[in-house]
C-alpha cells in the first residue's frame, strides 16, 4: 500500500516536471514563430535599396502590373531622430534625479518619494503617455501637436522612469569608500560626483540608457497619436509631421497593398535587428566594464 | 586660512568661490531634474483632466455606465471598452499564469544549471520584442489560423458553454487575448522566478529531508513561501496587459460594441484611443478619449501600486519564517 | 599649488588609480559615443532637409516653392493624393487619409490647409466654417462599388439598390436568399451568413453609398440614424477604418460584403459587383461608364462659396451610366491670410494655389486614369481654375503659376 502510494507520488512529481517543462516549450513557441516569420518575410527582399529609397506607390501585384518595391529610408531617419531627441530629454532628467536621490537625499523621505514616483511612472501605458503629450502640447502650441517633437516628448516620458531607476541602482552599487576617497582628495562635490562616482557606475548607467532606448525605439502607440502621417516624403523639420519604423509597421500592416505589407515586414526585421544590437551592446558594456572594475 | 577639509599639499584647489558655485549649480540642476519627474507625475493627471473637461462636464458619470460609444449620435460610454479591456486581460492572464509560474518552477527547480541562463535570456527576449511586431504577426499569422483552425475547434468542443458563438472572423477578443498573453508571460515568469529563487535553501532542504518528491517540495515548501511574490508578479503582468495597445489594436478589429462571445469583435480602451484618435470628427470625441485615457491611467497605476506594495511586503518579510 | 585637480602625490589607494585611469578611458568612450550620436543627428537632419541623398525637392525656377502643405480627409481619393504627392515636387504635400468626416472637421478647425471630402458640406457644416468661409473645388471623380468575398463565385454578382439596402439593414442575412438569387440566375450562392462590413469613421464613401441606398429604399431613406450622411448608425455589421480597412477586412473574411472606391477593388484584385442603374441595366463600373455618368448628370455647379449639398452625379439617366459615381471635393479658405493669420506665409499661400491649379490641370489629372479615377472634364477644369483664382491672401490676389 505504502509502496503504491510512493510510486504514485513519484510518478505524479515526474508528471509535474514534464508539465512545467512543457510550459517552457509553450512559451518559446511564439518567440520562435515571430522571429521566424519576421526573418522569412522581412528578409525576402533585403537589398540596399531598402535603405535609400522612399515609399513606393501603394500597389498589389496584378497581371500586367509590377509593383515598385520602395524603401524605408524615411521611417529609418524618423526613428533615428526620435531616439536622439527623446534621449536628449530623458537621459539628463533620469540621471539627474538618480544622482539626487542617491548622492544628496539618500536619507530624506524625498528620495523615497522620487523612487516611488519613478516606479509608478514606469507603469504608465504608452498610449496614455501619447494622450498626455497631445493634451499638453495642445495647450502650448496647437500647430506642433502632430510633429516629431511631440512624438519624442511622449517617448521621453516613457524613458525617464527606466533611466532613473537603473541609474539609481547603478549609483547605489558604488561603494561609499569611493565617494569618501574622492572627497578626501579635496575636489568639489559636483566634480567628485560626476567624474568619479558617476564614472564608476557607468556600466549600469549605459545599460539603463540602452534599455530605455531599445524600449522607445519599438513604441508605436504614442506615435500613432502624435507623429502624423508623413511617411511618403523625406522628413521636413522637427516641428512637422514625421514617420518612424514602428509607426510604419502599423500602417503597412493595415494596408491592403501587398508591397506595403512586404515593406512592413522588412521594417519589422530592421526594428528587431536594432533592438537586438542595442541589447547586445548593453550586455557587452556591462560585462566588460564590470570586469575592469573588479580588477585589471 | 582655515579650511574645513584638510587636503594633501600637492592637490590643487580651485578657488573656493568657484567650486561653491559649481556645487550650487550642480545641485540646482539635479533638483530640477528630480522636480521634473515629480511634476510629470502630477501633470499626467492634471493635463488629462483638463483636456477631458468638456467630456467630464457634458457626459458626467454616465460615461462610466453607458453601453454605447457612438460619436455620430454624440453618445459616449466607456462600458464596451472597459469590458473588452477586462475580458482580454483576464483571458490573457488565465493563459499566462500557468505557463509563467510553471516555467518559473521549472527554471528554478528542475532545469540543469547550464540551461537556466540561456532560457531566462530567451524569455527576456520575448519581452523585448515590440508589441507592434506581435500585433503584425498576430494579424498575418494567428488570425487566419484562428479563423480556419482554432475557432472551429473551440466551437466544436466548447461551444456548449455559449462562450464561443457567432461568426468566426479570426479577429476578435479571443485572438487579441492570445497575443496579449504572450506579452504578459515574461513579467509573470521573471517575477515568479525571482520570488521562488528567494526561498531560503533551508526550506527546500527541510522538505527534501522528510522524503518529499520534487513536486511536493515545490508545492508545500516553496510555493507558499513565494506566494505573495508570485501574486505580485501576476498583478504586474495584469497591469502590463491592461495598458497594451498595438498588439490588441491589430487583432481585435476595433468595434465599439459590447462583446457577446469570445469570437466577437471588440475594443479595449487603449485600442479605442489608438484607432479613433487621429480621425475624431466631433467636438466631444477627443475629450471623451482623453477621459478614457485618464480612466485607464487610474486603473493601471492602482494595480501597479498594489502589486508593488505586495512585492515590498514579500521582500521585507522574507527574513521572517514561512507563513 | 599646481597640478591637475584630483592628482595626488600621496600614494593613492589602488582603487583611486584604477578609478582615474578607468575614468580616462571611460571619458574617451563617452566622448566617442557623444560624437557618434551628434553626427547621426546631423546626418539625419541634413537628409531631412534634402541636402544629401534621396529625392531632394527640385525647385522650379519661376514658381514659388519649398512650402509644406497639409491636407486631410477622404480615404476614397487617398491613392490619387499619394500619386500627386509623389509626382509634385515644387512643394511638399502631406495628406492624412482620415476620412471625409475628419477632413471636414480639420478644415473647420483650421488644422489643415485643405480638406478633402466625397461629401459636399451640409448646411450645418457650412454654417460651422469660420470666416472667411471656404470654396468647394471638385478635383476628381470616382465610384463606389460593392465588394465581396465569395471564393466559389466568379464574375460580377448583380446587385440592386433594394438588395444592398436590405443587406445593410439586416433584412437579408444569407447569401442564398431568393432576393439575391433572383437577380443572379445561374450563379450558385453559398448558404452562408453574410458578413456585412461598413465604415467606422465619418466617410464620404459612406455618404455616396448611403445616398444611393436612400434613393432606392424608403426604409433606408427614412430610418433613424440612416438616410444619407457621412456617419450612419449601422444596424448590422463589422466596422473597419477607411477604404483600406474595409478592403482588407473583406479580402480576409469569407462571405463578407463591403463598399469601397473602385481603385481599392481593382488595385487589390477584390471581386466587386455590378449595380443596377435607373435604366435597369447592371453596370460593372469602369472609367468609361463613370465618366459618362458624370457627363449625363449635367451638373450645374453652384457658386464656389455657395451651397453644394444637392450636387450629385448618382443615378445618371444614361443607359450605360454607373449609378454610384461621386466627386471628391477640396475645401480651401477664400482668403488664406485672413483664415490662418501670420502662421501661413504668403509663400505658402502661393504654393497652395499653385498646387491646386496643378491638381486640376491636364497634367495633374493625367495621373488619375491609370489608378482608376475619372479625370475632370475640361469644362470642370476651367470652372475650378476660375474658383482657384478667387483665392486671395489678405486681399491680394494669388495668380496660379503652372510650371
Amino acid at each position: 500500500m505504502n509502496f503504491d502510494r510512493s510510486v504514485r507520488r513519484k510518478v505524479f512529481s515526474r508528471g509535474m516536471t514534464v508539465l512545467t517543462g512543457l510550459a517552457i516549450v509553450a512559451i518559446m513557441v511564439p518567440l520562435v514563430a515571430v522571429i521566424y516569420e519576421t526573418l522569412l518575410l522581412g528578409g525576402a527582399d533585403l537589398n540596399l535599396g531598402l535603405f535609400t529609397n522612399g515609399l513606393p506607390y501603394p500597389c498589389s501585384p496584378q497581371p500586367g502590373v509590377t509593383c515598385q518595391q520602395g524603401g524605408l529610408v524615411v521611417p529609418i531617419t524618423g526613428t533615428i531622430e526620435l531616439i536622439a531627441l527623446s534621449s536628449l530629454v530623458a537621459v539628463p532628467i533620469g540621471i539627474g534625479a538618480a544622482i539626487f536621490s542617491v548622492e544628496y537625499g539618500r536619507e530624506s523621505p524625498f528620495a523615497r518619494i522620487v523612487g516611488l514616483v519613478s516606479d509608478v511612472l514606469a507603469g504608465v501605458p504608452s498610449i496614455v503617455a501619447g494622450a498626455f503629450i497631445y493634451a499638453l502640447v495642445l495647450l502650448y502650441d496647437p500647430s506642433i501637436v502632430f510633429s516629431t517633437i511631440s512624438g519624442s516628448l511622449a517617448l521621453a516620458v516613457l524613458m525617464v522612469p527606466i533611466v532613473a531607476r537603473t541609474c539609481e541602482e547603478a549609483l547605489r552599487t558604488v561603494p561609499n569608500s569611493v565617494r569618501e576617497a574622492a572627497l578626501a582628495l579635496g575636489i568639489s562635490r559636483w566634480k567628485a560626483t560626476l567624474r568619479i562616482t558617476l564614472v564608476s557606475a557607468l556600466p549600469g548607467i549605459v545599460t539603463g540608457v540602452l534599455l530605455a532606448v531599445a524600449r522607445s525605439a519599438g513604441e508605436a502607440a504614442p506615435l500613432l497619436l502624435l507623429l502624423g502621417n508623413a511617411c511618403t516624403h523625406p522628413l521636413q523639420g522637427l516641428n512637422q509631421e514625421g514617420c518612424a519604423l514602428p509607426l510604419f509597421i502599423y500602417q503597412g500592416a493595415t494596408a491592403p497593398n501587398a508591397n506595403y505589407i512586404a515593406l512592413a515586414w522588412a521594417a519589422a526585421l530592421l526594428l528587431l535587428g536594432l533592438i537586438l544590437v542595442l541589447s547586445v551592446i548593453s550586455r557587452l558594456t556591462l560585462n566588460r566594464m564590470a570586469k575592469r572594475m573588479r580588477g585589471g | 586660512m582655515s579650511e574645513p577639509t584638510p587636503s594633501p599639499p600637492s592637490a590643487s584647489r580651485k578657488p573656493r568661490r568657484v567650486s561653491r558655485w559649481g556645487d550650487r549649480i550642480f545641485l540646482a540642476l539635479v533638483v530640477i531634474a528630480t522636480g521634473a519627474i515629480i511634476a510629470l507625475m502630477v501633470a499626467l493627471f492634471v493635463v488629462l483632466i483638463y483636456g477631458a473637461r468638456a467630456s467630464i462636464q457634458t457626459v458626467g458619470w454616465a460615461f462610466l455606465f453607458t453601453k454605447v460609444w457612438s460619436p455620430a449620435t454624440n453618445v459616449y460610454g466607456i462600458v464596451p471598452q472597459l469590458v473588452g479591456t477586462l475580458v482580454t486581460s483576464a483571458i490573457a492572464l488565465l493563459i499566462a499564469i500557468p505557463l509563467g509560474v510553471g516555467a518559473a518552477i521549472f527554471l528554478t527547480q528542475q532545469a540543469p544549471g547550464w540551461l537556466r541562463a540561456p532560457v531566462s535570456q530567451l524569455i527576456e527576449m520575448l519581452a523585448a520584442i515590440p508589441s507592434v511586431i506581435y500585433g503584425f504577426w498576430g494579424l498575418i499569422v494567428l488570425v487566419p489560423l484562428m479563423r480556419n483552425v482554432g475557432e472551429p475547434i473551440l466551437y466544436t468542443y466548447l461551444g456548449w458553454t455559449g462562450l464561443f458563438s457567432g461568426p468566426e472572423y479570426g479577429l476578435g477578443v479571443i485572438t487579441a487575448s492570445l497575443v496579449l498573453s504572450v506579452m504578459a508571460i515574461p513579467t509573470v515568469t521573471a517575477i515568479s522566478r525571482d520570488s521562488i529563487a528567494a526561498v531560503p535553501r533551508s526550506q527546500v532542504e527541510a522538505a527534501l529531508s522528510i522524503g518529499g518528491t520534487d513536486w511536493e517540495v515545490t508545492r508545500r515548501a516553496v510555493l507558499p513561501y513565494a506566494r505573495s511574490g508570485i501574486i505580485a508578479g501576476i498583478v504586474l503582468g495584469l497591469g502590463r496587459a491592461l495598458g497594451e495597445t498595438m498588439a490588441v489594436t491589430l487583432t481585435i478589429c476595433n468595434n465599439n460594441v459590447l462583446p457577446t462571445s469570445l469570437f466577437s469583435l471588440g475594443q479595449t480602451i487603449p485600442s479605442l484611443i489608438a484607432n479613433d484618435f487621429f480621425e475624431a470628427a466631433t467636438p466631444l470625441e477627443i475629450p471623451a478619449m482623453l477621459e478614457a485615457a485618464l480612466i485607464l491611467l487610474i486603473i493601471t497605476l492602482s494595480i501597479n501600486l498594489g502589486a508593488r506594495a505586495v512585492l515590498l511586503r514579500f521582500q521585507a518579510g522574507r527574513g521572517v519564517g514561512a507563513e | 599649488m599646481s597640478g591637475t585637480s584630483g592628482n595626488s602625490a600621496n600614494s593613492p589607494a589602488s582603487g583611486d588609480t584604477m578609478v582615474r585611469s578607468k575614468g580616462k578611458s571611460r571619458t574617451a568612450l563617452y566622448a566617442v559615443v557623444a560624437v557618434v550620436v551628434v553626427v547621426v543627428i546631423i546626418l539625419g537632419a541634413a537628409y531631412a532637409e534634402g541636402w544629401i541623398g534621396g529625392s531632394s525637392k527640385t525647385t522650379s525656377t519661376t514658381c514659388a516653392s519649398g512650402a509644406t502643405l497639409n491636407g486631410a480627409g477622404s480615404t476614397l481619393v487617398a491613392p490619387l493624393m499619394v500619386a500627386w504627392s509623389l509626382a509634385y515636387t515644387a512643394s511638399t504635400l502631406n495628406y492624412a487619409s482620415v476620412g471625409s468626416g475628419a477632413g471636414i472637421t480639420d478644415i473647420t478647425s483650421k488644422t489643415v490647409d485643405f480638406g478633402a471630402s466625397d461629401a459636399p458640406l451640409n448646411p450645418a457644416q457650412r454654417a460651422a466654417i469660420p470666416s472667411p468661409g471656404v470654396v468647394t473645388i471638385p478635383e476628381s471623380a470616382g465610384a463606389v462599388v460593392p465588394i465581396y468575398n465569395l471564393p466559389g463565385v466568379s464574375g460580377h454578382l448583380h446587385f440592386t439598390g433594394q438588395v444592398l439596402a436590405a443587406i445593410y439593414l439586416g433584412a437579408i442575412t444569407n447569401w442564398n436568399t431568393s432576393a439575391i438569387q433572383a437577380i443572379n440566375v445561374g450563379i450558385t450562392l453559398p448558404h452562408a451568413n453574410i458578413i456585412v462590413v461598413h465604415r467606422s469613421d465619418g466617410s464620404g464613401t459612406t455618404f455616396a453609398f448611403s445616398s444611393f441606398l436612400s434613393a432606392s429604399n424608403a426604409t433606408w431613406k427614412n430610418g433613424a440614424g440612416l438616410g444619407h450622411s457621412t456617419t450612419i448608425t449601422w444596424p448590422v455589421g463589422v466596422a473597419s477604418k477607411g477604404n483600406s480597412g474595409v478592403t482588407a477586412t473583406v479580402q480576409s473574411t469569407s462571405d463578407s460584403i463591403g463598399y469601397v472606391d473602385i481603385n481599392y477593388a481593382l488595385t487589390n484584385g477584390v471581386a466587386f459587383g455590378a449595380v443596377q442603374n435607373p435604366s435597369g441595366n447592371y453596370i460593372v463600373a469602369n472609367l468609361t461608364n463613370i465618366a459618362s455618368a458624370i457627363k449625363d448628370s449635367n451638373v450645374v455647379f453652384p457658386a464656389p462659396t455657395g451651397d453644394w449639398y444637392n450636387v450629385t452625379v448618382e443615378n445618371a439617366p444614361g443607359a450605360q451610366d454607373y449609378p454610384i459615381a461621386t466627386y471628391t471635393y477640396l475645401f480651401v479658405y477664400t482668403d488664406l491670410g485672413v483664415a490662418y493669420g501670420s502662421s501661413f506665409s504668403k509663400n505658402a499661400a502661393q504654393n497652395l494655389v499653385d498646387l491646386l491649379a496643378w491638381m486640376v490641370s491636364p497634367v495633374g489629372q493625367s495621373y488619375a486614369p491609370s489608378i482608376y479615377y475619372v479625370p475632370l472634364t475640361s469644362a470642370t477644369m476651367t470652372n475650378d481654375l476660375k474658383t482657384i483664382s478667387t483665392i486671395t491672401y489678405n486681399g491680394g490676389s494669388l495668380t496660379a503659376c503652372v510650371p
